[in-house]
């Protein structure tokens, strides 16, 4: 192989997708940036595998007010990778200047219900609420709301900050440099004050083809990839020299759901017999095993049973059962005469004779699904036209211009029902945004049982307010939850002791 | 050749790049897709959207964005890229390097391999090594190339291991001199090889027929008659015209290849233009994509002059004027 320049120290490689290009993660919730630049930041908390927060910058904190009130206690030792102290002025003018105008998921969650963050002295600080508000802890991680230093961004527009692509952070790791062939160098931060990492140095490599990730993978030349799909999976379980880590993490967002939406606009949905009919008619286990290779679970709740404090067991979910689907559609007005396609006979709205076609709009990465939604839909005698738009034009076709019939989207329900359930459930969320409620779901009901849950202070009465949520939308039907999915980590079998968080590396050992 | 010919062409390179221009502001802006999401994320409220559309002059009428953006380009300047966090011209020229040795160095090869293969092939039409060249040629021109360089990657960088399977230097690699260029031409064998077939393949059905069609002319016969030697015949007579087609071809490849090379940079992470091109247009940065395609659009101009003179240099039947 001749003199090859080694690896100095004996770097740790990351492979990441595409290129973030800057790397502040407070400005953005775009998913390649967070990935990017995780292992440079810190939340106020950090949340483990379970979801419980745990002290991060903050070390303590207390709930004032029947929880209109946090008080939050800073860690003293804590630097900037430039030597600066981190104190409370960090944490005002971060959530203030930066998060609540640029992050759009915490400006969307916190924005409204925040009065004011204020610093009350270096190591305290506070955050004031309306009212009481039940799911801030579940949103100060480094992923919700990273905190960036204000000696630094300062009196300068975030978004143009030069700091952007020469981060300053607190993380585990600090930044090096960026080489222009769009390589991204780390160096643990010696004093992070949950201690130095033991991998010296990692480096942040663009492979934006998956197939070339695994081959690189096997060829030693990365160390870690991010998300491999399901055959790849099987070829690389057999690999000496590769581990797999399983982990409801993705880089979209955490604890997602891809889930079928129906346009309730459009007249062949209005009647809930005919949602009721293909929820019985997709078979959600076949799902998993084809499309996901099993690395998942057939979804049974609106909510994720990740997030374990509101997920609700036990709801009557249609069961997978194509004879109960044809009774339901023959009552409904839509008549199989041949075995083929059914026809309308008497359906309000629709022309008699019309045959039960229906669009199906889905992004490029969920074909898979749709291929099999199509095929299992084709058995009960509904014909499914499958369109796959790129992400741009599916979220203007869907949510601005409401163009579609039925849509597949990847609901990532985050840490908190409050981040990703709400949005596409309650009615204030019809609107031209994307990922907000896709099916157009209206019911007082479950809007004001998610008002009365997000103040809801006792985990137990939150618990109640979602089960009596989740059991209304569930028999309204305006959505088919089909499949909680799960992201494939793969590593060299040369490391160890990874965690599944943005901070995967800080815990790492490897031999040389 | 006259120095009046190249100022007027350079002239002419002027309407027609802001006539690419306008093409490429108006598709970019016209396309559906937001650049608001892909920047800022998807989990805005309305309010928020509203708000970033203020901040980048989104919301102005498209004539005033175009107005704006054409007066500065003219002053040199194609923007700030918000996903970048750098200006679009820095972005740009970081990455030209890599594409200009990928893309130079495939057509090397290609032409380096298919000019004699063509003239081999073309000597004897239909004869043993015609039929093997021909075959070859006709194979990697059908192969799409995602598939060969995947089976690049699978037998020469993973089962082999006698290249890198991806990016254009060892990770973490600091070498300097001698050692870098080493780790860089490793690095550059496969994606250069992959890329070089598709134009092995185009170059070397021109030149057999381009030699094919000289050997049977006058001159070659006179040439013949001569007594000049068959080699001498080829190579001196038959080949200089035979390849003016190719000639124009290489041209129209070089310019095309500057984009067109994308697959390929994508498949081995190799960091050039083309990726570039890829992730701007699934990020719509379109201070990038637009500064791209300004830049393609003057190096296919730039690549079709040079073709000309060329052609002037080889054909004495065409004269510059």
């Amino acid at each position: 192989m001749g003199e090859v320049p080694r690896r100095a120290d004996r770097a740790f490689v990351v492979a990441i997708t595409s290129d973030p290009g800057q790397l502040n993660p407070a400005i953005t919730t775009n998913g390649s940036v967070n990935t990017a630049a995780g292992l440079l930041y810190d939340g106020l908390l950090r949340l483990d595998e379970s979801l419980t927060p745990g002290p991060a910058l903050a070390s303590s904190w207390e709930t004032l007010d029947g929880g209109a009130l946090y008080r939050f206690h800073l860690r003293r030792d804590v630097r900037w990778h430039d030597g600066q102290p981190f104190t409370a002025a960090d944490v005002e003018f971060t959530f203030e200047q930066v998060l609540l105008k640029f992050h759009s998921r915490t400006r969307a969650s916190l924005g409204p219900a925040l009065v004011d963050v204020v610093a009350l002295d270096d190591s305290t600080v506070e955050f004031r609420f309306r009212r009481p508000y039940a799911p801030l802890l579940q949103q100060l991680d480094v992923v919700e709301a990273p905190i960036v230093p204000r000696h630094v961004y300062s009196g300068s527009d975030p978004l143009r900050n030069p700091a952007n692509t020469r981060p300053v952070g607190t993380g585990p790791y600090r930044f090096v440099s960026y080489q222009s062939s769009g390589e991204i160098r780390y160096a643990a931060n010696r004093n992070y004050f949950r201690g130095a990492p033991s991998v010296g140095t990692a480096i942040l490599r663009v492979v934006p083809d998956a197939a070339t990730q695994v081959a690189a993978l096997e060829a030693g030349e990365v160390d870690w990839l991010f998300s491999v799909s399901g055959p790849e999976r099987e070829r690389l379980r057999r690999q000496p020299n590769v581990r797999l880590l399983q982990s409801p993490l993705s880089a979209g967002g955490n604890n997602c759901i891809t889930t079928l939406g129906f346009n309730l606009d459009r007249a062949q949905f209005r009647d809930l017999r005919v949602r009721k009919a293909i929820a019985h008619a997709v078979n959600r286990p076949q799902i998993v095993e084809r499309v996901l290779f099993g690395e998942g679970r057939a979804a049974d709740a609106p909510i994720s049973s990740r997030i374990a404090f509101a997920y609700a067991e036990g709801l009557p979910i249609p069961a997978f059962d194509t004879s109960r689907a044809a009774l339901l559609l023959d009552a409904a007005g839509w008549r199989r005469s041949d075995g083929g396609t059914r026809t309308a006979r008497g359906v309000r709205g629709i022309e008699d004779g019309t045959p039960f076609v229906v669009g199906l709009t889905v992004l490029p990465g969920q074909s898979n699904y749709a291929e099999m939604l199509r095929a299992q839909l084709r058995a009960v005698g509904i014909d499914l036209r499958v369109g796959s738009l790129e992400q741009g034009v599916f979220a203007q076709t869907v949510f601005t211009e409401r163009d579609f019939d039925t849509a597949i989207g990847a609901y990532c329900n985050g840490t908190d029902p409050e981040i990703g359930v709400r949005r596409m459930l309650v009615s204030s969320s019809i609107a031209p945004v994307p990922f907000s409620n896709m099916a157009g779901y209206r019911s007082l009901a479950v809007d004001s049982l998610f008002e009365l849950a997000a103040s809801a202070l006792d985990p137990a009465e939150r618990r109640r307010f979602y089960r009596a949520m989740q059991e209304i939308v569930v028999a309204d039907q305006p959505y088919v939850w089909l499949a909680e999915t799960m992201g494939t980590r793969a590593y060299n079998a040369r490391c160890r002791g990874f965690s599944a968080t943005s901070h995967f590396l800080a815990t790492a050992t490897c031999i040389p | 050749m006259s120095g009046r010919f190249i100022v007027r062409r350079l002239l002419q390179v002027v309407p027609t790049i802001v006539g690419i221009l306008l093409v490429s502001f108006l598709l970019v802006h016209l396309a559906p897709g937001d650049p608001v999401l892909a920047l800022a994320g998807e989990h805005g409220d309305a309010e928020y959207y509203a708000d970033m559309r203020e901040r980048f002059g989104l919301d102005l009428p498209l004539p005033q964005q175009l107005g704006t953006y054409a007066l500065r380009v003219a002053g040199g300047d194609l923007g700030f890229s918000y996903v970048q966090g750098r200006t679009a011209a820095a972005v740009i020229a970081e990455r030209v390097p890599a594409t200009l040795l990928l893309t130079g160095t495939a057509l090397l090869l290609a032409i380096a391999c298919a000019i004699p293969l063509g003239a081999i092939a073309g000597r004897r039409p239909h004869g043993v090594r015609d039929v093997g060249i021909s075959g070859l040629a006709l194979a990697l021109y059908s192969a799409p190339v995602f598939w060969i360089a995947q089976l690049a990657i699978i037998f020469g960088a993973v089962r082999l291991g006698i290249a890198p399977v991806q990016g254009m230097h060892t990770a973490g690699s600091d070498a300097q001199g001698l050692d870098r260029l080493l780790d860089v031409a490793r690095h550059l064998a496969l994606p250069a090889v992959v890329l070089a077939s598709q134009e092995i393949a185009i170059l070397v059905r021109l030149t057999r027929s381009g030699v094919i069609d000289e050997l049977s002319r006058d001159h070659v016969r006179t040439a013949r008659s001569k007594g000049a030697s068959e080699l001498a015949v080829l190579v001196r007579h038959a080949l200089p015209r035979g390849l003016l087609p190719s000639v124009t071809v290489i041209g129209a490849r070089a310019g095309s290849l500057v984009a067109g090379a994308a697959i390929v940079e994508i498949v081995f992470g190799w960091p050039g233009t083309g990726r570039l091109l890829f992730t701007s247009l699934q990020s719509r940065d379109t201070p990038v994509l637009l500064g791209i395609f300004l830049f393609v659009a003057i190096s296919v101009v730039l690549v079709n002059l040079v073709t000309d003179l060329v052609h002037a240099a080889i054909d004495p039947r065409v004269r510059l004027g």
